[in-house]
């Protein structure tokens, strides 16, 4: 039942508020992709808004948590040869109209990953200044580790190549996986980089990152991201 | 250490040594995981058989009583024991991931061919 040669992944954990109208809204911008709905072991109405649709989904039989949910989606790429996977939230922030916008470097070749980022030309929704400043900390310890500019690093909105898509099948970060998915790319020999997109505040639900305020967010992330960089000769020369 | 002492700690030592080989023996327990446990068992009935030890320990690391000496080797094997068990979760969380992706990916496969079937059955 594959139809282009891209498949938007959409992670799902307690969506009912929005995944219908997340789904519906990129299969009438954008008919011509395929799509994944990875559900997450959703414990409200989820799974049955999926399957009363007949949208093309996963179920997970227990929770891994949004980097184990991506996963899930990125195998799914890869076991059926599609070129190109994107990353798109289940709650409204991501827009399919700037899907080909974070598709064409991928497609192009130019990028192995692009991420849709909301601050490089500053429209939209912005977040609030906190979660900015923590961004912005997050993307200068990545600078700092690799020596990639990535702006927006928790962008959940990202479009993969197949090389890189089959590497992120077999690694990927559990539980904040965003910052550490592009480390762990950009070590491994993978172009990185971004696309300006325009996100929108989410349309009902709560965010994955909730604890995105506490510190213990940052510190597990950029710890995980330092230890990620040292562990570097195992994966380093993975596409050399 | 009076002899009756030694004899108790030596019967614990051997009954240690004897739980894990129980275990071991009935399937529970798996040797990966039992090694540290027989390294303690043993480390326990050696000193016990020889209490000398603790004393020479004693002396290398300067210490007033030799049962600190006791306790902090305790204390240390229990610390490398938990290390231990973290780095068996972390694993096993690792192949429970894999194997919880494989299973949603395979019910997505049987749920399609269902489909199919069903389709093909409608069609006749």
């Amino acid at each position: 039942m594959k139809h282009s040669d891209v498949l938007v992944i959409i992670p799902c954990y307690n969506e009912e508020a929005n995944i219908q109208r997340v789904v519906q809204r990129l299969m009438d911008t954008c008919p011509d992709v395929d799509y994944l709905v990875v559900n997450d072991c959703s414990t409200d109405r989820s799974e049955e808004i999926l399957r009363k649709n007949h949208f093309n989904h996963v179920t997970l039989p227990v929770n891994l948590g949004i980097g184990g949910g991506v996963q899930t989606g990125y195998r799914y790429a890869r076991d059926n040869g599609y070129k190109i996977a994107v990353q798109m939230d289940g709650d409204g922030q991501h827009s399919p109209e700037y899907l080909e916008k974070v598709i064409a470097p991928v497609r192009s070749g130019e990028l192995d990953q692009c991420i849709g980022s909301r601050f490089l030309e500053k429209e939209g929704f912005q977040s609030s200044p906190l979660r900015r400043f923590g961004i912005q900390f997050l993307s200068a310890l990545i600078r700092l580790l690799s020596g990639v500019k990535v702006y927006d690093v928790t962008s959940g909105f990202r479009a993969t190549g197949p090389e890189l898509t089959a590497f992120f099948a077999d690694n990927y970060a559990a539980d904040y996986p965003e910052p550490e998915a592009i480390l762990a790319a950009t070590l491994s020999g993978f172009k990185v980089g971004e696309a300006p997109v325009i996100m929108q505040e989410r349309l009902g639900g709560v965010s994955s990152i909730r604890s995105f305020k506490s510190a213990y967010y940052m510190i597990k992330v950029s710890l995980s991201l330092i230890i990620n960089r040292l562990s570097i000769h195992k994966k380093g020369g993975f596409r050399a | 250490m009076s002899p009756v002492n030694q004899f108790v700690f030596i019967l614990i030592g051997l009954c240690i040594l004897l739980c894990i080989l129980g275990l071991l023996k009935k399937g529970v327990l798996s040797v990966k995981y039992s090694l540290l446990w027989l390294l303690c068992g043993c480390g326990l009935l050696l000193v016990a058989v020889f209490p000398y030890i603790v004393y020479v320990i004693r002396d290398l690391f300067d210490m007033v009583m030799p049962s600190n000496v006791v306790f902090m080797i305790m204390f240390g094997f229990v610390l490398l024991l938990l290390l231990s068990h973290s780095v068996a979760v972390t694993e096993l969380s690792h192949k429970s991931k894999r194997q919880t992706q494989s299973i949603a990916l395979l019910e997505k496969r049987v749920r399609d061919l269902e489909q199919q079937l069903q389709n093909q059955t409608d069609k006749k």
